[in-house]
């Protein structure tokens, strides 16, 4: 990586040195040839440059010299291009400190000053376990690869509403829904020089599948990826799912070099959880078609990304990215300030109102795609009275939504059913539930709770996007107590509390999910037989036939309009039926330097922000 | 004295298995599952990436293999890989524990640099303005919380007076010197780099005196203390009464008495800042073992516990024989012995 930089600088160097010619003359009497040199095969100014001074980017100062001296001694050559020397001509090579001197002067200064205006500093608390895209799951981590390495497929912009082509520049689906036909893009390329082949799609995706990583686990459903020539890809699925398109803008499935891969240590084989040696090398190195590379990477302290030379695309117009590990908010915020960070992502919702007031700073906010909420067991020997869904309506008729989103702070939002707010298929938010405290009790007085009950909260000591667990247990307990519920909180350390949610083992739970893929698919993990329904046993067998009728066509709708009557008939149902109270969507508030242009958010799982948007 | 370090250092062995044995129970019997730390929500759903995640780390076997098996590897100097850094322990731990033991090394010093003569002149100028100054300043060093102290810190010489530079081991963007020692500052000096020895040590300066504050309170109260103690001994009025100058008997008769206790807590306090400082770590962004083992606790990384766990008895076991040799200096009586 070392020496791909340096590469990287030379021809950066080279570029801005080309500009500068027609190659001035220098006045006459100045020109001092401490030797000269006659050229030989195989010579050029830069090998020349190298051999008396030890720098190839010296080369100038021989062609100037060689110049100036030929308008008074015609032994020497003129040379007119400085990439064409002939076998023969007399160059005039000056002392080395006349070298040293046109590179202090000239380009070193000149390139020093373009390359710190053109820094991106972003500061974040790292929690990266690894740079090998097919082993990353982090947060972090989708930062560095989102403009690394390209996708199949991606999203535009800010917008989680439409899938856009990545590397892919077209596909067809079969008619059964499970063979996707991807054409790739022509003249992409890899930050290595090699084109991009279906050969390579075809190796990053089976590779993620079968190292049966943390990521892996979007591969499922994919029976084979296969090149079928030079541009075309072909992903045959087990089971028809039309998510496939929004798993393959996840970082994770970012297409890599397959020969360079290989080279070292890579494999897409069954076997490759325990054959696969390359992600050390992975950690330090990147070979993908996106406008950055990766330069170094220093773990908690920081990772850098430089331009890649070989980008098919505009280059980007930020040179340099360093990803700088500031693990608290306020130090953050300082540094901010200071103006030594010019992006913190991790600021608080309590810290916006004084950065607001900082003319050099802007806050972005949003609601993020994080929602917390509450689960109710439906088995009844675990959940008891949560089980019975008179209950259930009566906790969500018990909750202050209003006021939990202010507790939330910042621009959290209220999610009316499984789809957050800004995601497709969301619905109406008129159509949400208000709080209703008569409502709650009479609820309770029809399920034979008259004199109310009492139950136990479990929920993980953990804090998420600066919302502390905790603080909305504390407020759902004073929410349930006016409706006659009294809650018990029950706090854990989230390695154990996680094992009893996990296990369904929770009869009374607060929680949360961030989506792993950006896809309404991805909500179903709340309906019976879903990740989360698993976690409070609601399935097929308890669950409303309707229901279960429902989520069976979502999984497979393909065509928009299929798709939205499915999502919103499941939400429809939802809105009575579920053991499930979805609480609030937490604010994201990303502040960064004003003087920073194009800044856009995607939800942290595409990246956050996106440099190759920027310009300073 | 070469009998009492050897024999000292051959306990290191039982000392040591022991502490393995403990740490493995201990995490062993937390009512959770790493799997959970580790995977994702819908990783851990799947049966075949939990079953590979297992096997990989070696959780699919009885506990008491994965014991022996992680004795058989310990003795052979592995300390295993990280679950969560994906990198082996020994690694992580040589990339981690300099950072600390730069920082500590530097709060140490400035702790007994500046602890010890206070302590000493606020016991000789007792009830003096000197001695009330040294006391409050102690007391505020003792019981200020130190993620406040840091925040502070940052603050007014950061971000109003700009003195110093923000958080992190180096300048954003400055590449670390080459690796010989590990701590900034000594590596920068032996490859002659001025610019950035000075930038590392501005950036020492903030963690360091944040760090220190506490030891340097609880060493002055101690010094302070025990030279009261000492002053009022018999030997101290014999030897006033024989009529040596008051200097002398400060220097050779109740300094070096009273440091007894002060090297204890000294002690102490170095294997509390070696593992003690995440709240400092964190706010100052220092890529040190503290962050480093409450990260590995957090995750029920178990390789990484029980790395950080035997480093951390070791540097308290180690920090304690340099204690009890220091000990026999000041005592001439622990010599004949």
């Amino acid at each position: 990586m070392k020496k791909l930089s340096h590469i990287l600088t030379i021809v950066l160097l080279l570029a801005f040195v080309l500009t500068l010619a027609p190659v001035q003359a220098l006045a006459q009497g100045d020109v001092v040839c401490e030797s000269d040199a006659v050229v030989q095969a195989e010579d050029s100014l830069s090998i020349l440059a190298d051999k008396f001074y030890g720098n190839v980017l010296a080369f100038p100062v021989i062609a100037e010299a060689t110049n100036a001296k030929a308008a008074e001694d015609n032994s020497y050559a003129t040379i007119d291009n400085v990439d064409v020397i002939e076998v023969g001509w007399k160059l005039c090579i000056p002392p080395g400190e006349a070298a040293q001197a046109m590179l202090n002067e000239s380009v070193f200064t000149q390139v020093a000053a373009e390359e710190s205006s053109s820094t991106l500093v972003v500061a974040l608390t790292e929690d990266t376990v690894s740079l090998d895209p097919g082993r990353a799951y982090e947060f972090h981590a989708t930062s560095i690869h989102r403009r690394v390495y390209d996708t199949l497929t991606t999203f535009p912009a800010g917008r989680l509403d439409e899938i856009i082509p990545g590397l892919a520049e077209s596909w067809t689906i079969s008619d059964d829904g499970l063979v996707y036909t991807f054409t790739i893009k022509e003249g992409e390329t890899f930050s290595t020089g090699r084109p991009v082949t279906a050969a390579d799609v075809a190796f990053s995706l089976s590779r993620v599948k079968n190292l049966q990583g943390n990521p892996s686990f979007i591969m499922d459903n994919v029976a084979s990826v296969e090149a079928i020539d030079e541009r075309t890809a072909v992903i045959t699925q087990l089971e028809p799912d039309p998510s496939l398109l929004a798993k393959l803008a996840f970082t994770s499935l970012g297409i890599i070099d397959s020969e360079e891969a290989k080279a070292h240590g890579a494999t897409d084989a069954e076997d490759a959880a325990e054959a696969d040696t390359a992600e050390d090398w992975l950690n330090n190195n990147s070979i993908g078609s996106g406008p950055y590379m990766l330069e170094k990477w220093e773990p908690k302290v920081e990772t850098i990304l430089v331009r890649n030379p070989e980008f098919a695309g505009t280059p980007a117009a930020i040179g340099r990215v360093i990803y700088r590990t500031v693990s608290d908010a306020a130090a953050q915020k300082l540094g901010l300030e200071a103006g030594d960070i010019d992006v913190a992502l991790d600021i608080s919702a309590d810290q916006v109102p004084s950065l607001q007031a900082n003319p050099a700073i802007e806050v972005y906010e949003a609601a993020s795609n994080t929602v917390f909420f509450l689960i109710m067991n439906m088995d009844p020997d675990i959940g008891g009275p949560l089980a019975n869904d008179l209950v259930q309506d009566a906790v969500r008729l018990a909750v202050d939504y209003d006021g939990l989103r202010l507790l939330a702070g910042g621009a959290a939002g209220t999610p009316v059913n499984i789809m957050p707010v800004q995601w497709a298929y969301a619905l109406d938010p008129a159509q949400g539930i208000q709080r209703d405290v008569a409502a709650a009790k009479a609820k309770l007085a029809e399920a034979g709770y008259a004199d109310g009950l009492s139950v136990e909260l479990l929920y993980p000591e953990f804090t998420s996007g600066g919302i502390a667990i905790g603080t909305l247990a504390q407020k759902v307990q004073a929410d349930l107590a006016e409706a006659g519920i009294t809650v018990q909180l029950s706090p854990g350390d989230i390695g154990v509390e996680l094992e009893k949610y996990r296990n369904a083992e929770a009869p009374f739970g607060l929680w949360l999910w961030g989506p792993d893929f950006i896809d309404p698919i991805d909500r179903l993990a709340f309906t019976p037989g879903g990740t989360v329904g698993l976690r409070v046993n609601w399935d097929d067998s308890n669950a409303s036939p309707d229901l279960v009728e429902a989520v069976s066509a979502a999984r497979i709708a393909t065509e928009p309009a299929d798709r939205e009557a499915a999502f919103t008939g499941i939400q429809d149902i939802m809105l009575d039926e579920s053991p499930f109270v979805f609480l609030v969507q937490s604010g994201v508030q990303v502040a960064y330097n004003a003087s920073l242009q194009g800044f856009t958010y995607s939800d942290s799982a595409l990246g956050r922000v996106d440099p190759y948007l920027m310009s300073k | 004295m070469q009998h009492f370090i050897l024999r000292r250092l051959f306990l290191l062995i039982p000392l040591l298995l022991g502490v393995t044995l403990v740490a493995f129970i201990i995490s062993r019997a937390v009512p959770s599952d790493p799997v959970n730390a580790a995977l994702g929500q819908n990783a851990v759903g799947n049966e075949a990436l939990v079953a590979a995640f297992r096997a990989k780390w070696g959780l699919d076997k009885p506990a008491h293999i994965q014991y022996l098996t992680y004795l058989g590897r310990l003795v052979q100097g592995d300390l295993g890989q990280s679950i969560s850094t994906h990198q082996p322990v020994v690694d992580d731990l040589g990339r981690y524990l300099p950072a600390t033991i730069e920082l500590a090394t530097t709060s140490i010093i400035l702790a007994v640099c500046i602890g010890v003569p206070f302590g000493i002149i606020s016991a000789i100028r007792r009830n003096t303005w000197l001695d009330q100054v040294s006391r409050v300043v102690s007391l505020i060093g003792v019981s200020a919380p130190v993620f406040w102290l840091a925040l502070l810190g940052l603050f007014v010489f950061y971000s109003r007076l700009r003195w110093l530079p923000g958080p992190g081991r180096l300048d954003i963007g400055m590449d670390a010197p080459g690796r010989v020692t590990g701590l900034f500052t000594v590596d920068a000096l032996l490859m002659g780099d001025v610019a950035l020895f000075f930038n590392a040590l501005s950036h020492l300066i903030l963690p360091s005196v944040v760090l220190a504050s506490f030891s340097m309170g609880l060493i002055t109260r101690i010094t302070r203390s025990a030279m009261l103690d000492v002053v009022s001994q018999d030997y101290v009025r014999t030897a006033r009464s024989k009529g040596l100058h008051e200097r002398g008997i400060t220097l050779r008769h109740i300094v070096p008495n009273a440091l007894i206790p002060t090297v204890t807590v000294l002690g102490l306090s170095y294997g509390n800042l070696l593992t003690g400082a995440v709240l400092t770590e964190t706010i100052f962004s220092w890529p040190g073992i503290g962050q480093y083992a409450f990260q590995a606790s957090v995750s029920l990384d178990f390789p990484a516990i029980m790395g950080v766990t035997m480093l951390i008895a070791l540097v308290f076991i180690l920090v304690n024989l340099i204690v009890d040799i220091t000990y026999i200096y000041l005592d001439p009586r622990l010599r004949e012995g």
